[in-house]
């Protein structure tokens, strides 16, 4: 947990167990609604201030639970959905998700356990591309993924 | 991550962006990888994941070249 002079009060009573129920319902939200819930959202769901779901919203930034945009609080990442829409477009059980990268828009069908078409933008020629995973498997393409940086970099 | 339509389209992008070429896995791998990576993301008992389990995850998947080490 958080130590030294600078922790406000808040943090240093932070409960690890509320802090991790706040991580799921961001998940969840996320899954059925596809947008992150706003900090407001969070603390009238677990019925906090808005300043404590911040600080909440914060330390889990910080543990990279998820990636929050930190002047508005925003969640801008939680991996693999997007809290922006982006060139990958999963639609899955009657939504529309955005995902953050060729492997997020697996990701999110991964996540969810469920079948999707994928409508994503090939990053060279600009071409858009559709695929599909049903019955849990890809439908043939020819598509790569390309991982710029080895994992001790991540 | 970034997605691309051939080799030769992904060696195109990496002149042109001045980077060095990293690993570059077909979509069926993804595809394997993001199960193993994504499948238990929404449960409440997720925490986050361990070295060792990053390692797992990359062996099951078939990910063993430098570029996968942890």
């Amino acid at each position: 947990m958080l130590q030294g002079d600078k922790t406000s009060p808040l943090q240093k009573t932070m409960n690890e167990i509320l802090l991790w129920q706040i991580r799921h319902f961001v998940y969840q939200h996320f899954a059925d609604t596809t947008r992150p819930p706003s900090v407001g959202e969070t603390a009238a769901h677990f019925n906090i201030s808005t300043e404590e779901a911040g600080e909440y919203y914060k330390e889990l930034h910080n543990r990279h639970a998820f990636f929050l945009d930190l002047e508005t609080l925003t969640i801008r990442m939680a991996n693999p959905f997007s809290g922006i829409p982006t060139d990958f477009k999963v639609h899955a059980d009657g939504k529309t998700y955005y995902a953050n990268c060729a492997w997020d828009m697996l990701g999110i069908p991964a996540a969810l356990h469920t079948d999707a078409v994928i409508e994503a933008v090939c990053t060279e020629s600009n071409e858009s591309v559709q695929l599909e995973v049903s019955n849990g498997q890809i439908t043939n393409h020819q598509l790569l993924v390309h991982f710029p940086l080895p994992f001790s970099r991540w | 991550m970034l997605l691309f339509q051939s080799e030769e389209w992904i060696d195109k992008w990496c002149k042109r962006s001045h980077l060095e070429c990293g690993e570059v896995l077909t979509i069926h791998q993804v595809w394997e990888l993001s199960k193993l990576w994504y499948h238990n993301r929404l449960l409440l008992e997720y925490h986050g994941r361990s070295i060792e389990q990053v390692a797992e995850i990359f062996r099951q998947a078939g990910l063993t070249s430098k570029f996968w080490y942890v």
